[in-house]
């Protein structure tokens, strides 16, 4: 189903864009999730997986690279395009939507620090990739540090003691890792590559890290058992272990110099990402509570004439649209400005996400007994909202990060 | 600061990008991503245009710029002489930039036969 769209300036192609986007959520992602959803996590990513057709075809209309520029291959979408996108994924599955997202960290952080080598090694071969073979990941959190990693610009960030435990050390020209990664990665399982965000120098805390781009396959590498969870089953996540992997020197694409400002930008990006994402989730909760509504039965006439559940439709849809206007707003303003405000990114994240779950909530109620029965995909829905309070950042804690740009 | 007017700035950075479109591949590449870029410069104070016909202004101009780059002339130098890298200058706060993103990012090779030229730029102008 569509939706109203109210901005009057999008052309004929970028709506096309859209539904094309939308028919590829709809008859490919949201099933392939549903069915992924019911099997082990290690079922998810084994080599014949319906996980893998799913994202070669994804691969195939460039799903994996909508942030990357033009010039190496790349989609090159403008912001609202970007959102458009984005949120038509999410309508379909967030799990897949997410995989795809952390799939282009490690190219879309390269190019921003464009050499040759990253150029011609990672960007553009993962540009040119159809088949899914290349696949990135975020690497962040720790089993010791979750919110603490995702503090940029508070006092606690640069706190001495208070430290990743991954580290990075110069050894002529190679940087050497140790130390391990948490069960949460997204696709730490099965990604070929990672953007590890670690420790460089303690003494400065989180702020003394550095981003690395670590090809998956080198020696010193190993990976947990894929997570088994309640939400986003399709999404797969482990832990990723370093023991002395050696890494070119000028992978570490940032140095603890820059370290906090660019980890706000990563924050204020994938946060405006997310937020996009869990604003199709809402609407996919509410469309299916509408559409329910409209066949059930009850008291003699369809669920959508009795007025109490008109009427909690219509704050479903309400709150759908308010998500939508947020997060736009905030990802066309931070993917236009560097450095950008990311107490927006945070505020459409903690918003979007927040309201995803509230929509699917109302829309179980709606669907009665139903709703609870594996069969609807709103049982699904309602489980990936409850995990996008926390991914990305535990929306607590994010909302009290950013509440000290405020003041 | 390196520049001592903004006269000064306009012959080093003019000659700069002028140099720079003179390069028919790179020059190519700046029509077809169709953008106009404004610098918008402090001490001294000034603008430098790229249109996206290809066209370099040093001043007011009356364009719609597509990206706009806010820096200092100190910031500016210190870059193409490769003294600061921009990851750093974001951080720092010393570079600025409004435009979309991807077409941001799509400059950014852009940037590296300037390297190459710049300091020779500097050295004839007596700022190296
Ligand atoms: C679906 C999903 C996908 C994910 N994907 C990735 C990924 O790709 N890469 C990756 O590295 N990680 C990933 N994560 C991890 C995620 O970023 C963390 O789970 C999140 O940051 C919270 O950290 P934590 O789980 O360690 O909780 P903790 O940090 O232990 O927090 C527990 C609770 O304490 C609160 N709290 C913590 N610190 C403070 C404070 N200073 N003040 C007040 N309250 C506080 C939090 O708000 C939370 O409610 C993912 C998580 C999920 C659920």
């Amino acid at each position: 189903m569509s939706y109203l769209e109210l901005n009057l300036d999008l052309t004929d192609e970028q709506l096309m864009l859209r539904d094309n986007i939308r028919k590829f959520a709809l008859e490919v992602m949201r099933p392939t999730a549903m069915k992924l959803d019911q099997m082990t996590p290690e079922e998810v990513i084994a080599p014949d997986s319906i996980f893998w057709d799913c994202m070669k075809q994804a691969y195939k209309l460039g799903l994996h690279k909508i942030l990357i520029p033009e010039e190496y291959g790349g989609l090159g979408l403008s912001p609202i395009e970007v959102h458009m996108v984005v949120e038509e994924m999410g309508y379909g599955s967030s799990d897949i939507a997410i995989a795809l997202g952390v799939s282009c960290f490690p190219a879309f952080l390269a190019s921003m620090v464009p050499t040759d080598e990253l150029i011609n090694n990672i960007i553009v071969p993962y540009c040119e990739d159809t088949e899914a073979k290349i696949m990135g990941c975020w690497a962040i959190t720790e089993p010791d540090h979750g919110s603490d990693s995702l503090a940029p610009g508070t006092a606690q960030f640069k706190d001495p003691n208070i430290y990743g435990q991954c580290r990075a050390r110069l050894e002529g020209d190679e940087w050497v890792i140790n130390g391990q990664k948490a069960a949460w990665v997204s696709m730490g399982t099965a990604a070929t590559h990672a953007m590890v965000y670690l420790t460089i120098d303690p003494s400065m805390g989180f702020a003394g890290g550095g981003i690395c781009l670590v090809p998956l396959d080198l020696p010193g590498v190993s990976r947990g058992k894929p997570l088994n969870k309640l939400g986003q089953r399709a999404l797969n996540q482990g832990e990723i272990y370093f023991d002395n992997v050696r890494v070119p020197y000028e992978y570490m694409l940032v140095d603890q110099e820059s370290y906090e400002a660019i980890l706000d930008i990563t924050l204020a990006t994938a946060n405006a990402y997310v937020a996009a994402v869990f604003t199709g989730v809402a609407r996919s909760a509410y469309e299916e509570a509408l559409n329910y509504a409209r066949q059930r039965v009850q008291g003699g006439k369809p669920l959508v004439e009795h007025q109490h559940v008109r009427y909690k439709l219509f704050h479903m849809f309400k709150t759908v649209e308010a998500c939508r206007a947020l997060s736009r707003a905030a990802m066309v303003y931070n993917l236009s400005t560097s450095p950008p405000a990311t107490e927006y990114s945070i505020a459409s994240k903690v918003f979007c996400t927040d309201a995803a779950f509230q929509v699917a909530h109302e829309a179980i109620q709606i669907f009665g007994g139903n709703g609870l029965a594996k069969e609807y995909a709103i049982e699904k829905i309602f489980r990936d909202a409850r995990a996008g309070m926390i991914e990305d950042g535990s929306n607590d804690s994010l909302a009290l990060f950013a509440s000290e740009r405020l003041i | 600061m390196i520049f001592e007017s903004t006269a000064k700035m306009y012959d080093v950075l003019g000659e700069l990008f002028n140099e720079l479109m003179k390069d028919q591949p790179l020059y190519q590449k700046f029509i077809d991503s169709d953008i106009t870029i404004r610098f918008n410069i402090s001490d001294p104070d000034g603008y430098i245009w790229l249109t996206r016909d290809g066209k370099v202004i040093c001043g007011e101009a009356d364009y719609k710029p597509t990206i706009e780059m806010t820096l200092s002339g100190d910031t500016c130098h210190k870059f193409w002489l490769q003294e600061i890298k921009m990851p750093v200058a974001l951080a720092k706060g010393l570079i600025k930039a409004k435009g979309p993103l991807p077409k941001v990012l799509n400059l950014l090779p852009l940037i590296k036969p300037a390297y190459v030229i710049y300091p020779d730029i500097a050295k004839k102008h007596g700022i190296l």
